[in-house]
């Protein structure tokens, strides 16, 4: 640690953002980077713990506490050799993750914490900057071949490890570019699409062949796969959204959140939309759902010039700060404020949906809704609703998001013609010990195993799985592992 | 001793009083022998007894041949003794069993016949067993003297000596190898035609009674030379009592294992002039190892002697003094050891010998002087020397001097010449009996004068750096977090809250393999050394080549490369390389095996390198390179450690290893431990080319921020390596590298035992593990890393996670979860969460962290229901915290504990740091800070007569779990102005806690403290607490029987002090074994009914007490839990003082931070508390007491699956020593702590209008050395009523005549005064707290009083107010750590003033060596008439000024007072020229002081 009072010394900053107001005009990315001196400073506050909760809280285990201390000495690459080597992806992470580093930071328990995101972004920035983002590719062939379905971060994680082991990995992906949820999912407010591009490029430098417009089981044969390849890994993600099955759901102007988002992804790619175009622009928009897909209908329903904009959440409003059953470090479940809420939005919560009201077209033209009660279990957290009596409203909207999650993958087709093993919430089975499915080779890592989860969840998973992989294919491994010391079972 | 538990007799100790009295002129008298054994009676109390009373550790008494007493008994006999020197007495101890005994008689006769010696009769000594103690007398040995008549043929005595020594050596090894052993056995008491010796397993006042002979007037002698002996054991074992047959040896041999070793490796060549070649073989071994470390010194003496060395010329070979580095020695002197010391290593350890060879006596001190030897010579001739002075009433109008022995120094009386030699005669005569330095400067290589080598070393480059570091497992924290520190900075780095990962044997992680070696302290037995403070003693010096011949004065033994330091650049190793002077060579061996991880390829490795070892020895090389360099993918590095034992050892076997250096070039060295081991193990110098190299790595590729160039980093990185090995020797107690090496000063935790009696030969290890393969493996797994055939390309090595938590790294029990969990349960009060927490901790099948995690519950009987076990509130009492000092953690972390142990009647310890008296009103809630236990530590700060009278408990640290046998600092910057008053130091001035505490130097001085501690408080329990290590059961005892009420047995782990990382690693065992060592020994000796056994170190959940319960602790201490509870989240910054929690910081902004509340506390206790109880339940316990022990109720877990865990063998630690139903196996006893009879009743009778109505007071007692710590329990009752403030000036004045024993004066509080006619012993005036102390020299005395002692050792140690007028002079270590008493003395010894920190010393005389070493706060003015006192004084914190008009004023005034007190006659005679005599005065002043004091005056001038 290079100082060791620069926590006494140095308060949280976040680098600049451009204001809403302006941000609003377009759908590029609205974070600027930390001058060298304030990125400094802000490595500076890392007061390089006995136990860097941090480290624990981070799902792929980045160890924080050493590229602090790099960035703080600038030795980039350095700072960079360490973030890589738990992280394939940290442009993405950097950008997206709702950081539970953050909330583990030993700061945190009397003091804003580290910047760690945004420290991960510019190591990895940085990096690219002054060309330290080399393809690094394996010397010598295995001649194991590996198929990878889906190209989210989970399948792209496996895909880049199981390639530097020297296997030859071909990743499947349905859509027309790879990327998953990165590509199609996460608006380009938040990630702008050059970023994941940047990193596919790299990876077929590297040696990873893609292969889009490939939907397995339905354009490539299950068979075919299993013959050709010694291993394949699903990593199709959770890709069923939960549904809001009540009176007029059927009405034009109901939506899944994930249509809404992908439709302005192509548009901004300049790729030909599928189905209708669904625009918010002078209309009513309702979000049910108050999670991060919610937050991302509220950003871009802004950005298409809504008239209003509202977010319902079923859940009551949580508490600003923690409370003693939520102690510091583990994530707690506060209210939180997007980039997209500081946009304007109204929030409402503890609040049910009862029925979509339409007008004579079919079209929806308001919501009928009621006020909750809640009561809470012993743990503090929130356990039995009941309706508030004689509260029920109508509310004006003419387009209604759904982001109440996703429940689990898509069964039809690959998975059902494996005839795999799910579990009892209908994800694949596979432990998270060794991601091996009932079906001998073939593994399973991400959402589709883990269920719906943040992106860093899927890079962890992806890494995790490749190392299993490669176990099983040579015997052993020596791709890193996050809770183990490389040297294990060498 | 085979041995089922964890007992071992080698680890026994002895202390003792010794001394002799002598009769200068060489006339005989009985009057002598009866002196000496009063001498002996007089210091009784440094003696011991075991469980009985009267059965003692040994006493003894030697003496010239009496002839005319043996010429009358042997007329009685029928046999007629020839004349004085023409026949030999020996003196026997056969077994009683009468068979036994014949057989044992027929031997030694036919042994005789065959040396050509004639048997002329035994004599059956008499012997007089009333009152002798039934364990002593159920192995007293028949005990008989034996008369051998001197052949015809040989005219000179010593040559018929020489043959009673090959008789007694033959004699007993073909006993010993042939009679059938029993508990008795055959020994050898004396053999000789000059001396003989009277001993036995006696108390120092049964000697006289036991023998009769003693009494027979006819009895005459010279001189008598008595010994008293104080053990840690107290198996009976007659043979062990001293005087052995040359000396009587007050202290310990630490190195004596490396010692034999090196004896060992000599013997097989020894060739004498004075044997012949079938002599020398019948003498061999010289030395039985089975005996106490003093009997082996003995045996070398005596070896050294006869081959024709004077005695007082073997002493200096064998205890030199320390001259490397000394530039004020003669430079004959210095030649002479350095001669020496290039094949003779010293004995190390602190030592006070008296020794004789029947025609001189003397005695000499080792080089740090730590026992006390005090003499008086009488103007009739006679000469007293001994531990204490008083010992013999002796007129004081006969008295011509009275001295001591200095540290290095000799005294000798020369009886055939009839007069004293000083040192400077003695040695300067036995050091140009030889050319010494002519043949150094003909033989000696220096490196530094070795030309440039043949072939240059070349760098490693980056990538190569990078395989390499895979190759000898380096992480990332090796670099950061201890390589980085030591090249920028050239010292170890810190760290903090100890260490909870697990043993090497029990980790995952491929360990190095010195990480199952623990280094091992110097504990109570005897003292570690400051290496800082006192660097004069220490040295790094050592000798490449070969040893020569012991027993000639040959020339070419020096012949051998002389390192100043044993770390070698790669430059210095290249020019050994190609060293070659003719007849000196060096050899390159390369330690690899072949990489296929087969069994067998590491052994056949070794093997390999061991042949090629000797093959290269017998060649003629004098120099041995093991080297790993040369490592491929298929070849892989033997452990540098394993590979240098192995040889060293295969060596030593061959008789080889004395004619080769040892010198290791490995890749797998770079902190500090590493290199103690390889030393430790034999190697004598050590490259440690793969560090180097990273350092420099690190610095071209911009890791290290610095300006410094590589070389200054690298020069930096072997300081910090230099430093820290003198530290690992210090904390041992051992003083030279020489002596350090090859003495294997190390426990083993988890290697197997063939392959330590293989490789490892001697070294202790008790638990087994792994096997040679296993150890093949963790390097294979290393190696392979490094020689992947793979092409993922790896950028970072592995990150470790020993020193910080990390995912990927080490496992630790307190982690982000348990943190978490304990937390929050103590929080919200919710045990369901406790139990979650305790689940993740206990539950440690697939990663075991601790030994006791190995262990389960065995139930042997029904359950019963939890009601039915005793109440928590009766086990609350049992609980403590740790002792952390207010300074280390904040006032609101300390006194939070101390409310939550208050709440539950528990006991939280205030720590070294003293006490802040507020804390001693109730707050106004009901709840108190008070800190039920005080804490004594070396540095005694704030420990005042209120102090000790304030407490429950008083615990003596001995050493502390983070860094056993080192001391502390606490830097200026945290010593605040509350922290200093209540350590009674000046705010803004850094504070030094040394190593030792300066009254404990050994066993029979613990006892003492724990005597003035029980004068100082009478109700408080006294606690000793001890660091678990392979021996400390049998300290333990020692310590039961010097009279503690409690032992804490403390495990490494624990600890919450700032420590050097090295030694947070690496020093220390689990309480695991200390704690079932103890318990088993103090079981084994009948003593664990007299004491609490207490245990910490980590105890985390109720089910680690219940362990240590059943292990045999009956309390517990819980110390980083509790900070936990308190908001504590390991952050180990504590050193830094930015602990962002407020717990460990005095930064008022963090503090500010703290959010513990003393109801977490007390929840953490209920709920450890509760898991107890349920399990005290499910074993059907009721009570703790019945539970204590109970070690059947624990085995081995079923369900290990880990191989490495199953190899481990923990019968040993579950071990239950058998004990009658009458031991007790519990506190069940009160010790008897002696204050019945001491004078202080008298005092206190005597001071009664005093206490009671404040009246003056004034009384005369007479004293002498017997009567201790005088005036202490008449201070405790004076504070218990007054307080600190304690009585009016003068309210008491005492006068004392006579000699006073130890501790005279000790704690004595405000209002009294102690004026003592005549003199006094060790720690006069320790710990003063507000008394007045006047002593002067009978006024009958003839001699000048400021030429002689006055005063023992150490006095006004840790003294914090009072004044003290001393006419005459005072020992070694005067005022050490005094913080406030202002004092007069004129003339002291060695290291005045040493770590003082407040208070005036002002000495009107001479000073020793080494003045004011780390002396941060205080004044000393010292008369310095001969103008030497600058090279005198260690000038590293303190300035030399000038007297201005404050210091004139305050000198005047003092020697004013002096002179009125005591009529010094020097004080006059300043007084009288007072203007002239202050220009021979110069003021010390700390610097560090000196700036606080002038920044206070311009704050009071701006005010």
């Amino acid at each position: 640690m290079a100082k060791p009072t620069g926590f006494l010394e140095f308060t949280r900053e976040l680098p600049y953002r451009r204001p809403p107001q302006e941000r609003l005009n377009d759908y590029n990315e609205f974070v600027d980077r930390y001058t060298p001196e304030k990125l400094n400073e802000q490595a500076a506050r890392c007061m390089d713990c006995g136990i860097p909760f941090c480290h624990h809280g981070c799902p792929v285990g980045n160890i924080i506490p050493e590229f602090n201390d790099a960035v703080y000495r600038k030795s980039w690459k350095e700072a960079y050799d360490i973030l890589i080597s738990t992280n394939n992806f940290p442009e993405f992470t950097g950008r997206i993750c709702p950081a539970p580093c953050e909330t583990s930071c030993v700061l945190g328990i009397n003091q804003p914490a580290i910047t760690i995101e945004e420290i991960e972004k510019h190591i990895i920035e940085i990096a690219f900057d002054n060309g330290f983002v080399q393809p690094k590719i394996p010397n010598v062939r295995t001649g194991k071949k590996i198929a990878i379905v889906g190209s989210g971060p989970a399948g792209l994680a496996a895909a880049a490890q199981l390639n530097y082991a020297g296997h030859s990995v071909t990743v499947f992906e349905r859509d027309d570019e790879p990327g998953g949820l990165l590509r199609y999912g996460i608006p380009d407010f938040k990630l702008e699409k050059w970023v994941v591009e940047r990193r596919i490029k790299l990876m077929e430098e590297e040696g990873v062949v893609f292969r889009c417009n490939a939907n397995v089981g339905l354009d490539i044969s299950v068979n075919d796969l299993l013959r050709e390849y010694h291993t394949i890994v699903l990593a199709t993600g959770s890709t069923i959204p939960r549904d809001l099955n009540i009176p007029g759901r059927d009405l034009n102007g109901v939506y899944f959140a994930m249509d809404f988002l992908k439709q302005q992804n192509k548009r901004i790619s300049n790729k030909a939309v599928q189905g209708d175009d669904i625009f918010a622009t002078d209309k009513n928009i309702i979000v049910i759902g108050g999670g991060d897909t919610g937050s991302d209908c509220v950003g871009t329903s802004n950005r298409h010039k809504a008239l209003s904009v509202t977010q319902f959440e079923l859940l009551p409003k949580p508490p600003e700060n923690r409370t003693s059953y939520m102690p510091w470090p583990t994530y707690p479940m506060v209210l939180k404020t997007t980039s997209s809420h500081e946009e304007g939005v109204k929030r409402h919560w503890a609040i049910a949906t009862k029925e979509f009201i339409g007008d004579e077209d079919g079209n929806l033209k308001a919501l009928r809704i009621v006020d909750l009660e809640w009561k809470f279990a012993h743990d503090g957290k929130p356990a039995k609703f009941e309706e508030v009596a004689g509260s029920e409203t109508e509310i004006p909207c003419e387009l209604a998001l759904l982001a109440m999650g996703f429940i689990h993958p898509q069964h039809e087709g690959l998975l059902e013609q494996l005839e795999i093993e799910l579990d009892e919430r209908g994800n694949v089975r596979a432990s998270e010990k060794n991601y091996h499915t009932n079906i001998s080779k073939i593994f399973a890592a991400g959402d589709i195993r883990r269920g719906q989860s943040l992106v860093v969840w899927a890079i962890s998973e992806g890494r995790e799985c490749a190392r299993k992989v490669d176990e099983y294919l040579i015997g052993h491994s020596l791709l890193e592992a996050k809770d183990q010391n490389i040297l294990h079972k060498i | 001793m085979a041995n089922k538990g964890l007992y071992n007799s080698k680890f026994e100790h002895d202390a003792c009083g010794i001394g002799f009295v002598a009769n200068i002129k060489s006339n005989k008298s009985h009057q002598i022998v009866s002196d000496a054994l009063t001498i002996l009676e007089n210091m009784e109390h440094r003696g011991a007894c075991g469980c009985e009373n009267n059965t003692g550790d040994g006493a003894g008494i030697l003496i010239q041949t009496p002839h005319e007493f043996f010429f009358d008994e042997c007329i009685k006999h029928g046999i007629h003794l020839p004349p004085y020197t023409k026949y030999g007495v020996g003196v026997l101890f056969f077994p009683k069993d009468i068979r036994l005994r014949e057989e044992c008689r027929d031997i030694f006769n036919r042994t005789a016949e065959t040396l050509g010696l004639e048997i002329m009769g035994y004599r059956r000594v008499p012997v007089n067993t009333d009152g002798i103690g039934p364990t002593a007398l159920s192995v007293e040995p028949e005990i008989e003297q034996v008369f051998i008549a001197c052949p015809d043929h040989i005219n000179n005595p010593d040559d018929f000596e020489r043959k009673l020594f090959v008789l007694k050596n033959y004699a007993t090894h073909t006993i010993q190898s042939t009679v059938r052993k029993d508990a008795i056995g055959f020994y050898v008491a004396s053999l000789s035609y000059k001396i003989v010796i009277y001993k036995g397993q006696l108390t120092s006042m049964q000697l006289r009674n036991y023998f009769p002979d003693l009494s027979n007037k006819k009895i005459v002698s010279a001189f008598g030379l008595i010994h008293s002996r104080f053990a840690t054991n107290t198996f009976p074992s007659w043979k062990l009592a001293q005087p052995f047959r040359y000396i009587a040896h007050n202290g310990e041999i630490n190195t004596l294992q490396g010692n034999l070793n090196w004896l060992r490796t000599s013997e097989k060549g020894f060739i004498s002039q004075f044997f012949t070649k079938e002599e020398m073989d019948m003498l061999l071994p010289v030395v039985d190892e089975s005996q106490s470390d003093s009997a082996c010194l003995d045996n070398m003496i005596e070896l050294l002697t006869l081959c024709g060395r004077s005695i007082p010329h073997v002493m200096m070979m064998l205890i030199p003094e320390a001259w490397d580095e000394n530039e004020h020695m003669d430079p004959a002197k210095k030649a002479f050891y350095e001669f020496h010391a290039s094949f003779m290593e010293p004995w190390d350890g602190p030592a006070s010998i008296s020794f004789t060879d029947g025609k001189l006596i003397g005695a000499t001190l080792d080089r740090n002087g730590l026992r006390p030897s005090r003499y008086c010579i009488t103007t009739d001739d006679r000469v007293i020397m001994a531990s204490e002075t008083g010992v013999l009433p002796v007129d004081p109008k006969l008295v011509k001097e009275k001295g001591r022995l200095q540290p290095g120094k000799m005294f000798v009386v020369d009886l055939e010449e009839g007069r004293i030699i000083s040192d400077e005669e003695i040695k300067s005569k036995i050091c140009t009996q030889k050319p010494y330095s002519e043949w150094l400067n003909k033989y000696k290589i220096r490196l530094e004068e070795l030309p440039e080598p043949r072939v240059m070393f070349t760098h490693l480059e980056h990538q190569q750096v990078f395989k390499y570091q895979k190759a000898f497992g380096y992480t990332t924290e090796d670099l950061d977090v201890l390589i980085a520190p030591m090249a920028l900075h050239g010292k170890e780095p810190t760290g903090s809250m100890g260490s909870d990962v697990p043993l090497a044997v029990l980790s995952d992680e491929p360990q190095h393999l010195s990480s199952y070696f623990k280094q091992l302290f110097a504990q109570v037995t005897n003292p570690p050394i400051d290496p800082i403070r006192e660097k004069l003693v220490m040295s790094l010096a050592t000798f490449v080549g070969n040893n020569g011949s012991l027993l000639e004065e040959d020339p070419l033994s020096c012949h051998c490369v002389a390192l100043r330091h044993p770390v070698l650049s790669n430059h210095d190793l290249e020019k050994i390389r190609s060293i070659d002077t003719g007849i000196f060579q060096a050899k390159t061996l390369q330690t690899y095996f072949i990489a296929d991880g087969k069994p067998g390829s590491l052994q056949r490795g070794i093997e390999r390198l061991c042949r090629y070892a000797v093959d290269a020895v017998m060649d003629g090389f004098e120099v041995l390179i093991l080297s790993d360099r040369a490592i491929d993918s298929e070849h892989a590095a033997i452990p540098s450690l394993l590979a240098t034992s192995a040889v060293h050892h295969h060596l030593i076997k061959k008789g080889l290893r004395g004619q080769v250096g040892l010198v290791i070039e490995a890749g797998d060295v770079w902190e500090v431990h590493h290199f103690a081991c390889l030393i430790g193990f034999g190697a004598t110098a050590i490259n440690p080319y793969l560090a180097l190299s990273t350092i420099r790595d690190m610095k071209i590729s911009g890791r290290l921020e610095t300006d410094l160039d590589a070389n200054h980093l690298k020069k930096n990185y072997v300081k910090a390596v230099n430093d820290g090995l003198l530290k690992v020797f210090s904390k041992m107690g051992i003083s030279t590298l020489q002596s350090y090496q090859g003495a294997q000063i190390f426990e083993i935790i988890g290697i197997n035992k063939q392959v330590i009696d293989k490789y490892f030969v001697g070294a202790t290890s008790r638990i087994e593990g792994m096997g040679l393969d296993e150890i093949a493996n963790e390097t294979l797994i290393k190696h392979f890393f490094s020689f992947s055939k793979k092409n993922i390309p790896i950028e970072r090595l592995t990150v470790g996670g020993l020193y910080q938590w990390k995912r990927k790294g080490e496992f630790h029990l307190f982690n982000p979860q348990t943190i978490h969990l304990l937390q929050h349960s103590t929080r919200m009060n919710d045990y369901s969460v406790f139990k979650k927490y305790t689940k993740l901790v206990n539950d440690q099948q697939e990663k075991a962290a601790t030994l006791r995690s190995l262990f389960q519950f065995k139930n042997k009987r029904p359950s019963i229901s939890i009601d039915e076990v005793e109440p928590a509130e009766n086990i609350y009492k049992r609980f403590a915290t740790g002792a952390m000092s207010f300074g280390s953690i904040s006032w609101e972390a300390h006194t939070t504990l101390a409310i939550a142990m208050n709440r539950l009647g528990g006991k939280s310890n205030t720590g070294e740091g003293g006490e802040d008296e507020i804390r001693y009103k109730k707050l106004p809630n009901g709840d108190s800070m008070r800190s039920a236990i005080k804490q004594v530590a070396s540095a005694r700060f704030g420990v005042t007569s209120e102090y000790l009278t304030e407490a429950d408990e008083l615990q003596i640290k001995m050493a502390q779990g983070a860094k056993p046998g080192e001391g502390g600092q606490l830097p200026g910057h945290k010593v605040d102005d509350w922290i200093g008053r209540v350590r009674h130091a000046t705010s803004g001035v850094g504070l030094i806690s040394p190593p030792p505490h300066h009254d404990i130097y050994s066993i029979e001085d613990l006892a003492q403290l724990i005597f003035d501690l029980k004068n100082a408080n009478r109700d408080a329990r006294i606690n000793v607490k001890l660091v678990s290590k392979a021996g400390v059961g049998t300290i333990a005892a020692g310590v039961a029987k010097a009279k503690a009420d409690v032992i804490l047995i403390s495990g490494h782990d624990g600890g919450t002090g700032a420590s050097p990382m090295s030694s947070i690693k690496h020093a220390g065992l689990p309480w695991e074994l200390g704690l079932a060592e103890t318990h088993q020994t103090l079981v084994k000796n009948k003593l664990r009914s007299r004491v609490i056994v207490q245990t910490d170190g980590q105890l985390k959940t109720g089910r680690d007490i219940a362990v240590a319960t059943l292990l045999g602790a009956e309390e517990w201490g819980v110390a980083t839990a509790a900070l936990i509870v308190e908001g504590c989240i390991m952050m180990r910054k504590c050193h830094l003082n930015t602990c962002p929690v407020g717990v460990a910081t005095q930064n008022p902004e963090l503090r500010k931070r703290f959010t513990g509340d003393a109801d977490h506390v007390v929840n953490l206790f209920k709920f450890l508390t509760q898991e107890l109880r349920e399990i005290m339940a499910e074993l059907g316990f009721k009570t703790i007491n019945e539970m204590v022990g109970q070690v059947d109720y624990l085995e081995r877990r079923e369900n290990i699956t880990n191989p490495k865990y199953l190899k481990l063998d923990l019968s040993p630690i579950l071990y239950k020593e058998p004990a009658s139903k009458f031991t007790g196996l519990f506190k069940s006893e009160e010790q008897d702590h002696g204050l019945t009879d001491v004078l202080d009743w008298k005092l206190l009778k005597a001071a009664e209008p005093a206490l009671e109505k404040k009246e003056k007071v004034r009384q005369s007692f007479k004293i002498q050395n017997t009567d201790r710590t005088t005036g202490t329990i008449l201070s405790n009752e004076i504070s218990k009523k007054y307080n600190a403030k304690g009585l009016p000036d003068c309210t008491i004045h005492f006068k004392f005549t006579g000699t006073a024993g130890q501790s005279f004066a000790a704690f004595n509080t405000k209002g009294v005064t102690m004026e003592l006619e005549g003199d006094a012993n060790d720690y006069f005036g320790k710990g003063l707290s507000g008394a007045k102390l006047i002593v002067y020299p009978s006024k009958h005395a003839g001699f000048v009083p400021e030429e002689n002692i006055i005063i023992g050792n150490v006095a006004f140690y840790g003294a914090t107010s009072g004044e003290a007028f001393i006419r005459g002079k005072a020992g070694e270590r005067f005022c050490v750590r005094n913080s406030g008493a202002n004092v007069v003395v004129e003339g002291v010894g060695d290291h005045g003033c040493e770590y003082m920190t407040g208070g005036t010393a002002i000495i009107l005389g001479e000073t020793g060596r080494n003045f004011a070493a780390g002396m941060s706060g205080g004044i000393a003015y010292v008369y310095d008439v001969q103008h030497n006192f600058d090279s005198l004084c260690n000038k590293e914190m303190v300035d030399l000024d000038l007297i201005d008009e404050e210091d004139e004023n305050l000198l005047h005034n003092m020697i004013d007072k002096h002179y009125q007190f005591t009529n010094s006659t020097v004080a006059k005679f300043i007084l009288n020229d007072f203007e002239n005599q202050l220009k021979n005065f110069v003021k010390v002043f700390p610097k560090d002081y000196k700036r606080i004091l002038t920044e206070k005056k311009k704050v009071v001038k701006v005010k």
